[in-house]
């Protein structure tokens, strides 16, 4: 277990370092990045706040890294799974939440122009397992299926198989083409025909990604404020800061700063819920 | 009559070749001339991001790959002599100065990568320095020795054998010799190789991505630990799929832009002599 | 050169630069040994089966990496079969036929080519060459315009700077009393390009097509951002050329991946990504030992 050695040797190192008390490290979701970003800005300019922000290896990333002691705090658009615990039984993993954002699955406009809509549950996991693979076995256009999957890993993936099979785990493994970020996602979507992929609901301009509702049984629930704020649609999830026991000092600050209405106009402004939005 | 034939096709042809080479360059250019023009403003390249790169200007970012580009010449450099001294002066067999050629090659090829991966394991784990400039700084030190140091070998090896002779003859020993003669002229090796190699390098992410730089927050490094900077590639690898906002995307040209301006300006400063000496020889 | 003046056996400058010149090397040797070290789990998990098993699923600890074997290869072989055949051209024409002011510039261009960085290439792959490759393509009904073919063409032109610098040094160098004798003869350009220069600079242009195929086979960023990023994509029938329009995964497009950094805790995983690199490094080293020789056995053999 040299790696775990290696490991402990450095958080030995990190935790003794002076470096450790000037900026303030935060790592994780792109999701969570982008209202974070803009007030770590606006503390840097107020308060010459020291903050460095990252997005290596999205909310998994940001969980990991708070665990193995590198940053201060983590950002997350999935909440810390007992897995995640149990990896990292030295960090007394704390969400902050922040906001509130919906994962649609984002379609082409052929698919949306074809007819297709909203879709369910077990049609959604056909697609996923290449049971399905041509649009006009879910009511669309006779086109090849280009499902474009979200790196596992990130927020928005974990969110879309738990909603599909109710845990991460009970997810097949499948072979899709790739997508990381936001951006690329959309880009993809909005030149390919025949393009599904799961993205940040903000993120469809309803021009050349349309997001689809979900089947919830009768209803078909589309990812708009009032349905993501009530629950009643289903792929939504929570996006936290993370941190390693109470937050403290310019974490803590941070983190008061995001939740301010300042702070939470950031996270309406890029197309998020803000806490005040949800209904429960 | 038939052999006329096949002489100007063949001659059209590769004529043809050129062209498409020529052209590329020139569609690349223009695309991101085109494309990023717009962004350039002297407010651009002093003020630092706002709002995640939709606004303000790359400020820190140019100044990060400035520090990484400077670190990684600074940490070649000497190493770089070393080596052109060593091939040049100290190894007697011709077998082991092939040897030492063919190890520079070898490093010369292992893909950029590769060093990032490294550099993650030695420095950002195992030294537990995290995100660090200097990380940066020495992997990119790695990637540019081959070309500098192959500069500087053939510097040394265009040096007459009248000089060394005439120095031994004088009496000097053969470290005086190193001073007087081969190290003088390896500057010149060592200026031009830098600058091609720190062409190439100014302009590589791979190494970095993992090991020195991050997207936003950084301005300028405080230590060696935990002291990542901002970086001019790094920001578009990250925009081209990360930007949340098509406003983002002509300052995203405009970074791309700017690196290419960087890289081509060190491009041109080293072509600058091997100009003058190659018009030089074709007069001969 | 060397040995000349008595030396002072312990003069500080020979033995800084013996000491330097040992530090780069035990680097190199450090990066293979790091590697070779940390990629121990994975090895003993899957032994041989790593390099020949098709399946890649990390969350079941499968490790297979031939399809990236395959991805790697396959671009680099289609962008070499684009990239070849131009670039050589070119270097003939640029050697052969241009006048001396026109080949300054040519070579001038050529090199502000080559200085190009990978994001760029990148960034233009993923805005432009995907949707142009994509609306060619549509009839084939591919699933995008990401596919190894993308990154293939891509790759060509990245490659090409570099293939037309060193093809044309090696063609360039070929004695002018040599060329001038075959025109005496009487043999048009033509005909001394390929009776005369070609045969004997042909090491000198092989050496340059095997440094270009080392660089096609680790680059890294720019097939990242066009070449889909899809595992197990194992091509049903090897030669054909299907598989080559879709999207595909290779070895150093693995390690550029969020995988990297998910792997970090997991001792297998992490060793199976290392494996990758190490796979990677293995192919292009060889690739590059193999250019070296060949390059420099032509400088041996040049009079």
């Amino acid at each position: 277990m040299k790696v775990k050695s290696l490991q402990l040797f450095l958080s030995f190192l990190l935790s003794a370092s002076p470096a450790w008390a000037e900026a303030l490290k935060i790592n994780g979701s792109t999701t969570v990045n982008l209202p974070a970003t803009e007030a770590a800005e606006v503390l840097r300019n107020e308060k010459k706040m020291e903050i460095q922000l990252d997005t290596q290896g999205g909310s998994s990333g940001g969980i990991s890294m708070l665990g193995e002691g590198l940053v201060h705090l983590g950002m997350s658009s999935k909440h810390v799974s007992d897995d995640d615990r149990k990896k990292f039984p030295k960090c007394d993993y704390k969400e902050i939440q922040v906001g509130e954002d919906a994962v649609a699955l984002v379609v082409s406009k052929d698919v949306w122009d074809g007819g297709v809509k909203s879709l369910g549950k077990e049609q959604v996991a056909a697609i996923y397992e290449g049971r399905i693979k041509n649009w006009k076995d879910v009511g669309g256009p006779d086109k090849r299926i280009a499902f474009f999957n979200k790196e596992p890993g990130r927020g928005t993936w974990e969110v879309f198989v738990h909603w599909v099979y109710g845990d991460p785990k009970k997810a097949p493994q499948v072979s899709f083409p790739e997508v990381g970020g936001n951006e690329e996602g959309r880009n993809k979507v909005a030149s390919t025909k025949g393009a599904i992929t799961q993205l940040s609901s903000s993120w469809a301009d309803g021009k050349t990604a349309f997001a689809l509702s979900l089947k919830v049984g009768d209803k078909d629930v589309s990812p708009e404020t009032e349905y993501i704020a009530s629950g009643e649609y289903p792929m939504s999830r929570p996006l936290f800061l993370l941190s390693n026991g109470e937050a403290t000092g310019t974490a803590k600050e941070f983190a008061d700063f995001m939740l301010s209405p300042r702070g939470q106009e950031f996270v309406r402004k890029h197309g998020y819920l803000a806490l005040a939005d949800l209904k429960r | 009559m038939k052999r006329k034939i096949i002489d100007h096709l063949f001659r059209a042809i590769t004529a043809l070749c050129a062209l498409v080479a020529a052209s590329v360059l020139a569609v690349i250019i223009g695309a991101i001339w085109r494309k990023g023009a717009s962004a350039m403003s002297w407010e651009f390249f002093t003020v630092q991001m706002k709002e995640a790169g939709v606004s303000g200007g790359i400020l820190y970012h140019i100044a990060g790959t400035a520090i990484l580009i400077l670190t990684a010449f600074l940490a070649c450099a000497p190493v770089a002599i070393s080596i052109g001294l060593v091939h040049g002066v100290y190894l007697k067999r011709e077998h082991t100065r092939r040897a030492v050629m063919l190890v520079l090659y070898i490093l010369n090829g292992v893909p950029a990568i590769l060093f990032g991966i490294f550099g993650m394991m030695v420095f950002v784990q195992y030294l537990g320095w995290g995100k660090s400039w200097l990380s940066g700084g020495l992997l990119l030190a790695l990637m540019l020795l081959p070309t500098v140091t192959v500069a500087i070998v053939a510097r040394i090896e265009g040096i007459p054998r009248g000089q060394i002779e005439a120095a031994a003859g004088l009496g000097l020993r053969q470290s005086q010799i190193v001073h007087a003669i081969y190290l003088p002229r390896s500057f010149g090796g060592l200026i031009t190789g830098s600058l091609v190699g720190l062409a190439r390098v100014a302009g590589e992410t791979a190494p970095i991505m993992f090991t020195a730089t991050i997207f936003a927050g950084a301005t300028l490094p405080t230590g060696i630990k935990e002291s990542p900077v901002l970086s001019l590639p790094y920001h578009i690898f990250i925009l081209a799929q990360d930007s949340f906002d098509p406003a983002a995307g002509s300052k995203l040209w405009g970074t791309a832009l700017t690196l290419l301006l960087l890289v081509f300006a060190f491009s041109i400063i080293a072509l600058i002599p091997r100009l003058k000496s190659a018009v030089a020889q074709h007069h001969d | 050169m060397s040995g000349v003046g008595a030396g002072r056996r312990f003069s500080l400058t020979r033995w800084a630069s013996t000491g330097f010149s040992a530090l780069a090397l035990l680097t190199l040797l450090a990066i293979v040994s790091l590697f070779l070290w940390q990629a121990l789990p994975v090895w003993k998990l899957e032994g041989t089966g790593f390099v020949t098993r098709e399946k890649w699923f990390y969350r079941q600890d499968q490790y297979g990496a031939a399809p990236m074997i395959y991805g790697t290869l396959a671009v680099a072989a289609v962008a070499m079969i684009l990239a070849a055949p131009v670039g050589i051209g070119a270097a003939i024409y640029c050697a052969c036929f241009l006048p001396p002011r026109l080949r300054l510039g040519f070579k001038v261009a050529i090199e502000l080519l080559a200085g190009v960085p990978s994001v760029v290439y990148g960034l233009l792959g993923i805005l432009l060459l995907r949707d142009w490759v994509y609306v060619a393509l549509e009839r084939f009904d591919v699933l995008s315009g990401d596919s190894l073919l993308t990154a293939g063409i891509l790759l060509a032109v990245m490659i090409l700077p570099t293939l037309i610098t060193l093809a044309d040094d090696a063609l360039y160098h070929v004695p002018l009393s040599r060329r001038l004798a075959a025109r005496g003869l009487g043999l048009t350009c033509t005909e001394t390009i390929l009776h005369v220069t070609l045969p004997h600079a042909w090491r000198g242009v092989l050496a340059a097509l095997l440094l270009a195929l080392g660089r096609a086979c680790g680059e890294m960023i720019a097939v990242f951002l066009v070449v889909g990023r899809q595992d197990n994509q194992w091509p049903e029938k090897l030669w054909s050329p299907r598989p080559l329009i879709e999207a595909g995964q290779t070895l150093s497009t693995k390690l550029g991946s969020s995988e990297t950094n998910i792997a970090y805790g997991n001792p297998v995983h992490w060793s199976a990504i290392v494996g990758v690199g190490l796979l990677l490094l293995f192919i292009v080293t060889t690739v590059t030992i193999i250019g070296s020789k060949v390059g420099l056995l032509g400088k041996r053999h040049e009079t």
